[in-house]
């Protein structure tokens, strides 16, 4: 019972601190729109009328292509029930589903000796779980279980839209970014607005945070994305009851040395179970997954 | 605007959000009630499906396994006892029954080479497992539900509406926990 509890604490944590890191996000994205319209129209307010349902729209469009190219960009192929290992493979997605209390997800496959997998879809009810040729190999069941629940997480959390919805706040944050520096480097606006001290030190203020608005929204992004990732670590324990199977799948990808060039766009490097990029060791805020050893350790606490 | 309208409009405010929180508050723990029926369900579908399992397995074996009467008519036995479960736990104890029986006929299978290389059987072997585990996780998620539903009822502010709807603590199913025992078989 205590384990339990402990599992539920992890549960807990990260999912205050996802909220805060939204929170943080959603701010930089509302300051971003103040400046706008401070710098352009000398009225903060205009900008979160005009720019705000402007930069909604962009985020709906991103979000509504970004899932659909997941899979093509993957090259993954629906699973074969014909062949055992992919069979075995559509039973643990079944059975995650079940204890997630979820409808079953699309299995497909991706041709590749590394080991990895990922969830896409915008909604629990068309979702869909992949996992590469080498994680059927190369796992052990439970250790397969583990990255299945993981994956099965990801998606009852709501990940894939989180996931792709602050990728398009912060494409919108540079684009307003981009937008304020050229046009103050051109010597367009703001020169008019300048009247008194006052104005000026505002429209400073503005253009310096339009500056540090992209870096900080992309770190924000990071952090959001290592939440999600030990968010669906603990969540996947808990489907499994079983920590220790995810712990040794874990291990198993850090001993696995990349194979070849990875497939797919790096946009979707958050979605997978770890990142095919690049292998993380140390703890960096410029990376999508926590360090997997800090990960093992953190599953093996539970 | 005079005090009295402020007053009436902060009441009529305060009485909108009770109201919603009283309907939000019916309806989570209506949905979480029918999580629980649907997570049982979901365990009763997965226990037929592999009582409905069993007469193939035993056609698949029969062939092979002339010595082992015992461990065959177990496994008949186990299955007729879900066939004939009425209660919940009557259901739950047959099936703790079949699970113990099956464990023994596919240990006893592996001194059956040709058994082994059968196609089918290893077909069926990996459906049966495969059941076996969403039973096991099917219970699981009824656990999760109730868990959830004792929660929401027991603690304040769904204490109250649970009162008034006349709810009371469900209770959990028992999973054995010996369940991944090795079987004792003589050979």
């Amino acid at each position: 019972m205590t384990k339990q509890l402990l599992l539920e604490d992890h549960i807990k944590k990260n999912k205050r601190a996802t909220i805060f890191v939204c929170t943080f996000m959603a701010l930089l994205f509302i300051g971003i729109v103040f400046a706008f319209g401070l710098i352009f129209t000398g009225n903060p307010y205009i900008g979160l009328f005009f720019g705000l349902p402007i930069a909604l729209v962009y985020i709906a469009i991103t979000y509504s292509f970004s899932v659909q190219t997941v899979i093509s960009a993957s090259k993954a192929r629906p699973a074969n029930p014909n062949i055992r290992e992919e069979k075995l493979l559509i039973y643990k997605v079944e059975e995650m589903a079940i204890a997630a209390g979820l409808p079953t997800p699309k299995v497909y496959v991706q041709d590749s000796n590394n080991i990895n997998a990922f969830a896409t879809g915008k909604k629990p009810e068309d979702a869909i779980i992949c996992a590469t040729t080498g994680a059927l190999q190369k796992l052990k069941p439970d250790e397969l279980e583990g990255v299945i629940g993981h994956e099965m997480s990801h998606i009852k959390n709501h990940d894939i839209l989180i996931a792709t919805v602050t990728i398009a706040v912060v494409g919108a944050i540079a684009l307003i970014s981009e937008i304020i520096f050229w046009s103050v480097f051109w010597g367009g606006a703001g020169r008019s607005r300048g009247k008194n001290d006052n104005g000026a030190i505002l429209i400073a203020i503005a253009i310096l945070f339009a500056i540090l608005a992209p870096i900080f929204s992309r770190l924000t992004y990071f952090a959001i994305s290592r939440r999600r990732e030990y968010l669906a670590d603990s969540n996947g324990a808990y489907l499994t009851r079983n920590p220790e199977g995810l712990a040794k799948a874990l291990e198993r990808i850090k001993n696995d040395m990349p194979q070849g060039k990875p497939k797919g766009s790096k946009t979707v490097a958050p979605l997978y179970i770890a990142n095919p990029f690049k292998r993380q060791t140390l703890n960096s805020i410029w990376s999508t997954h926590p360090p997997i050893d800090e990960r093992i350790k953190r599953l093996r606490s539970m | 605007m005079d005090l009295l309208t402020i007053g009436i409009i902060i009441i009529v405010l305060i009485l909108v959000i009770a109201v919603l929180i009283f309907f939000s508050y019916y309806n989570k723990i209506i949905r979480l009630e029918n999580r629980i029926d649907n997570s049982w369900a979901q365990i009763d579908v997965q226990l037929k499906r592999r009582a409905d399992l069993i007469p193939n397995l035993m056609e698949s074996v029969k062939g092979y396994m002339k010595h082992e009467k015992e461990v065959l008519e177990n496994v008949t036995k186990a299955r007729s006892a879900i066939m004939n479960a009425k209660t919940p736990q009557e259901n739950i104890d047959a099936d703790n029954m079949l699970t113990g029986a099956l464990k023994s006929l596919f240990a006893v299978a592996e001194g059956y080479p040709d058994l082994k290389a059968n196609q089918n059987f290893l077909n069926l072997q990996d459906e049966l497992t495969h059941t076996e585990d969403k039973i096991a996780y099917s219970r699981q998620h009824y656990n999760d539900s109730v868990l959830s539903f004792n929660n929401t009822i027991e603690t304040f502010p769904g204490i109250i509406f649970a009162k008034r709807m006349n709810k009371k603590e469900k209770e959990m199913l028992q999973i054995p926990e010996a369940s991944r025992e090795l079987p004792k078989v003589k050979f």
